[in-house]
């Protein structure tokens, strides 16, 4: 395995033109084409795209994990010197695992759940270099440790369900590291975790590649994140690389299109719904089978040019003088003007926010849970949802922010009547619905009151039409008299949520995600909703498509005058979109206010972390880093008093230990800004922004 | 007298025999396969070489029991010719005018002839088991879904009766349920009155559900459903058909509540299970939030989706079936002493397997192919179904 003619001088991945291809029963289904990159050592390269734009293809052609229908249909992977392409499966093997390693997105599924932590680990060196198995098990106890695990004794005596989805990863980052592989590829490591646990990896991830010269291919589709971890990145659309080169020099000084459009779509410091509304990129993904001649993104490109973007020869990289190995594969890009200002859409005017529509009073919402298998044992109670209070009115985003586990899904099943509350009450246009399951409401309430889910593929129902879906909703809700006015006013909905009105026959698979999103939001307010809660709507989506069904929302919700509960955990889109913002931890309330002043210093000190957390794609944005310590508690065992205490970093500047004692009250702040903490006004006062921007 | 038949001549003239039967499986997969990217779950079958061979077993059979008028040469219960068990290709003693002159596979002891009794018996094996089949799937959608959808109490009682039945020897409840003391008591008909009435209240949920927006309609299919459902259900469970039309003789009563009976349970835990997966989709919710009720959810929203596990079990389950029917026949409990089913027909075979293989054999080979037929079709249709 001592492959000495390679020089640590080239490049340890060098890609050069390589093309995949899956055949299918139908045709042969390009997926990854003329695709070129070199990872030297040390390095870490970004592979950027939505999703279906190839970029974990690449990633498994590298090792030569394709399946039986993927083919590597020419150029080469080079890895240290020797091809990948042609190698057998023997010398694959010893390649795989030891020499490259791979991380998958779904940390659970890359575990062996039937075998202990430590036994997995240690597989790996007694594998690959024949090591005896006491010292493998050393060795894992020092990745253990490496991987920042506290106590890595129980660790590896542990099964991979003992630990959180933040651990696993954790593991699954150790057991890629067991044999000190010269290349490691992390395919979307942290899209599974939440934003806080992701800012810990993400840290761990970059020490342990400064740590061990680890290069690296880090696959992701959020451009904040590649701006943290990587050097240089490589930017996907449709099959094919647009756009490489230095992190730094493609995000200040981009080259391609694409590169641009997808910049001006995601939601950065600065962009805000009314005055400067986000720029979507207009169309849709090609299909791999139906992608145009010349430029595959011609037809979405502002500078399109008739026959000379969309000639049959294609289109090749070429360099941009003057940068490190910066490239783009744009014909006009020496022509076109990079700094021209976006051109401005006018810009909307604000909603007005009118009168109060929901307020909500001391709610409470407790599960009980049965100890024992077999209905005995101790009940336990989760408290869900703790004295929730506040309200929204009329015109008003109102956003619930908090990572997995911290009620806003309960909260949102409470309001929408599909559990009671335990106590407190809902006010509902001055209707009282704190006990009223949904079978007890009237229609108006329930039409009134609706919901547009987070999941794209969960959200219709796959074996009914989209029409067919739609109109359900409007007999359910008893409008118009005959089906003629009902068909007539599904039409109307779909050309509200600017889809075609042909969509109205299709079957859900025929469309893409975000067209699926749209049909929901379009059932969502099929019977004139007043209040509409958003579970999500966007994360699932794809950053593009993310701004169009964004601003779709927010015109249809300027029109209506609704009322939009937004619950998400990304901070990004919810400084773009919401007046007012709610933070959630464990079922607690803990800051609220405007979105101004929750995004502004003082903070409660969890709002703190979750905004340095979030990564943001604009390298002129200093954020300051603060990784939490530990994962969420669970809600089945809280911690006593206040519930962040366990991973509080401003813990000692209370005194006499008030926080592991007493749950702290909500305060009001200046202009209603509210914070549950212990925190003196002064130390409160004394705290410094997270996300500064750098003078220009 | 004419000699005996050759095996080659003997080939021919089956083959020559069951031409109705290879011009019908032609269109039907000239069609097919021509339409296939047009026919969704059904065109994709013919994608898959498994499936595809299935299919045209179970469509040989199928088409076979449709044309078995045509394809028979003697009356499938008269008795011929004075020879017992004559061999096949024997040609018959005085033949009448218009009469078939050979037994193309031989007669069985009392000289009837095994070529039309099997062709006869498919006709009889594929209208009960699809029938009986159907009847366990509407008993044990109708009580899984709310079993899965609701868990809780009634969950946990319908599975205790579930597991009960289950856990009963098959065979022991046929012979309980087909002697005669039993049957004097009259449990089979008690059972057949509950097990009947399932489909009425599975077609009534299903269009009140979806139509009580719009109560003319509405009216229109559960008045429809409830008319003939009774009408029907007088008929078979009792019969007690003012009209004449619905009728079920005793014998195969028995037969048919049996299989159902044993079938249900299963199909109930199946449904279950997939609908405690499918209950958590958020289309399930969506449905929820705009206040759509219980039944709707469960027989458009998620019903509908259960459809590919539930296709591929309706294929195997009609097999098992089959297979259940033919032991029935078997050990006598069969639909008649004289009917040509083909378990009756191998039992009667069996007595002089040692010197005659015939009479066993050809009915026995039939049962093989039906069975391996809907069990290749039902693993065309996973595999096809998985896909995209």
């Amino acid at each position: 395995m001592t492959d000495t003619t390679w020089d640590p001088s080239q490049p340890i991945l060098e890609i050069t033109n390589l093309s995949i291809s899956f055949f299918t029963r139908m045709r042969e289904i390009p997926a990854v084409m003329d695709f070129s990159c070199a990872v030297m050592q040390g390095e870490s390269m970004g592979l950027v795209g939505e999703s279906g734009c190839g970029k974990s293809t690449v990633a498994l052609a590298v090792m030569r994990d394709l399946g039986k229908n993927g083919k590597i249909v020419g150029g080469t992977i080079k890895f240290k010197g020797r091809d990948l392409t042609n190698m057998g499966e023997e010398e694959l093997r010893h390649i795989r695992g030891s020499e490259i390693a791979m991380i998958y997105q779904e940390p659970m599924a890359s575990l062996n759940p039937a075998m202990k932590i430590g036994a997995q680990l240690a597989e790996v060196p007694m594998i690959h270099q024949g090591m005896s198995k006491t010292e493998a098990w050393a060795l894992a106890r020092q990745i253990v440790a490496d991987v920042r695990l506290p106590d890595p004794d129980r660790i590896i005596n542990a099964f991979p369900h003992q630990l959180s989805g933040g651990q696993q990863q954790r593991i699954v980052i150790a057991m890629a590291l067991m044999s000190k592989p010269a290349l490691l590829i992390l395919d979307e490591p942290t899209t599974a975790l939440d934003v806080t646990v992701e800012a810990g990896i993400v840290d761990l991830v970059k020490e342990l590649g400064r740590k061990y010269g680890t290069s690296m291919l880090f696959i992701s589709h959020n451009l904040g994140l590649i701006l943290d971890t990587c050097d240089r990145l490589c930017v996907m659309y449709s099959g094919e690389a647009v756009e490489t080169g230095n992190v730094v020099q493609v995000f200040d000084k981009m080259r391609h299109p694409y590169t641009q459009a997808l910049f001006r779509s995601i939601p950065l410091p600065g962009a805000d719904k009314n005055s400067h509304p986000l720029v979507a990129i207009p169309g849709n993904f090609p299909l791999p089978h139906e992608r145009p001649d010349g430029c595959n993104f011609g037809p979405r490109c502002d500078y399109f040019q008739d026959g000379l973007c969309n000639n049959t020869a294609g289109i090749a990289m070429s360099p941009v003088p003057g940068d490190d190995r910066h490239a783009s594969r744009c014909a006009k890009w020496e022509s076109v003007d990079w700094d021209a200002p976006i051109k401005i859409r006018a810009a909307k005017p604000k909603t007005p926010i009118g009168k109060v529509v929901l307020k909500m009073e001391d709610l409470k919402k407790y599960y009980s849970v049965s100890g024992g298998s077999f209905g005995g044992g101790t009940k336990k109670v989760v408290k869900a949802n703790e004295t929730l209070s506040f309200e929204a009115r009329e015109g008003e985003t109102l956003a619930i922010v908090g990572e997995s586990g911290c009620g806003k899904s309960t909260f949102a099943k409470v309001l929408m009547g599909l559990e009671t509350a335990t106590s407190g009450t809902i006010m509902l246009f001055d209707e009282n619905v704190q006990s009223t399951p949904i079978q007890q409401r009237n229609t108006d309430m329930v039409s009134s009151v609706q919901m547009v889910f987070q999941n794209p593929f969960d959200t219709l129902n796959p074996s009914m039409n989209v029409g067919r879906q739609i109109i359900r909703a409007l007999e359910i809700f008893k409008f118009g008299k005959s089906d003629q006015d009902r068909t007539d006013r599904m039409l109307e909905l779909l050309d509200l949520v600017k889809l075609p009105r042909a969509f109205a026959d299709r079957m859900p698979r025929q469309l893409s995600g975000g067209q699926k999103q749209r049909v929901g939001i379009a059932r969502a307010f099929a019977g004139g909703a007043k209040v509409v809660v958003a579970d999500e709507p966007v994360s699932a989506l794809d950053v593009s498509v993310q701004a169009a069904v964004t601003d779709l929302l927010m015109d249809i919700q300027r029109e209506n005058k609704t009322t939009l509960l937004f619950i998400s955990h990304d901070l990004s889109i919810v400084r773009y979109l919401s007046d007012r913002v709610m933070v959630m931890y464990l079922g607690h309330v803990v800051e609220m206010g405007t979105t101004d002043q929750v995004f502004q210093p003082p903070y409660h000190p969890y709002t703190e972390a979750l905004l340095s957390a979030v990564p943001i794609a604009d390298t002129r944005v200093i954020r300051k880093r603060i990784v939490l310590e530990g994962d969420i508690p669970s809600a089945m065992n809280p911690p006593p008093g206040c519930p962040f205490q366990t991973r509080c970093r401003w813990k000692s500047q209370v005194p006499n230990g008030l926080c592991d004692i007493e749950m702290p009250p909500m305060r009001t702040l200046a202009g209603g800004h509210q914070v549950k903490c212990h925190l003196s006004d002064e130390i409160l006062a004394s705290m410094e922004p997270v996300i500064k921007m750098a003078a220009e | 007298m004419d000699d005996a038949l050759s095996w080659g001549s003997i080939i021919a003239r089956i083959l020559q025999q069951f031409l109705p039967v290879w011009i019908a499986l032609i269109v039907t997969f000239a069609l097919s396969i021509k339409f296939k990217r047009n026919l969704g779950l059904y065109g994709k079958l013919f994608d898959s070489p498994v499936g595809m061979v299935g299919f045209l077993l179970v469509m040989f059979w199928v088409f076979t029991a449709i044309f078995a008028d045509l394809i028979i040469t003697m009356d499938p219960i008269a008795q011929f010719g004075r020879i017992k068990n004559p061999l096949p290709g024997t040609a018959l003693i005085d033949v009448k005018d218009g009469q078939y002159g050979y037994f193309l596979l031989g007669g069985d002891h009392l000289a009837r002839d095994v070529f039309s009794r099997v062709v006869m018996g498919a006709r009889r094996v594929l209208t009960i088991a699809p029938a009986a089949t159907t009847f366990a799937f509407m008993v044990g959608v109708t009580l899984g879904l709310p079993a899965g959808y609701f868990g809780g109490k009634l969950d946990t009682i319908l599975s205790f009766f579930a597991n009960l039945v289950l856990a009963f020897p098959v065979i022991l409840l046929f012979y309980l349920l087909v002697t005669p003391e039993i049957r004097v008591t009259g449990i089979p008909i008690y059972l057949a009155a509950v097990l009947f009435i399932f489909p009425i209240i599975f077609f009534a949920t299903l269009f009140n559900s979806r139509f009580f927006t719009n109560p003319p309609r509405r009216n229109l299919y559960v008045g429809v459903t409830i008319v003939i459902g009774l009408w029907a259900y007088s008929g078979l469970a009792f019969n007690a058909d003012p009209l004449g039309v619905w009728s079920m003789d005793p014998n195969l009563l028995n037969v048919f509540v049996s299989v159902v009976f044993v079938n249900s349970p299963t199909v109930f835990r199946i449904v279950r299970g997939i609908v405690m997966d499918l209950k958590a989709r958020d289309y399930v919710a969506a449905g929820q939030t705009r206040g759509e009720g219980a039944w709707y959810i469960m027989l458009w929203e998620i019903l509908p989706n259960a459809r590919g596990p539930l296709i591929v079990d309706f294929c195997l389950r009609i097999g098992y079936t089959t297979i259940l029917l033919g032991t029935l026949g078997f050990f006598g409990l069969g639909v008649s002493p004289e009917s040509p089913d083909w378990g009756s027909t191998i039992d009667d075979g069996r007595k002089l397997l040692s010197i005659y293989l015939h009479p066993a054999i050809t009915p026995a080979l039939a049962l093989m192919s039906l069975v391996l037929g809907l069990n290749l079709l039902a693993d065309g249709l996973r595999e096809e179904s998985m896909k995209d």
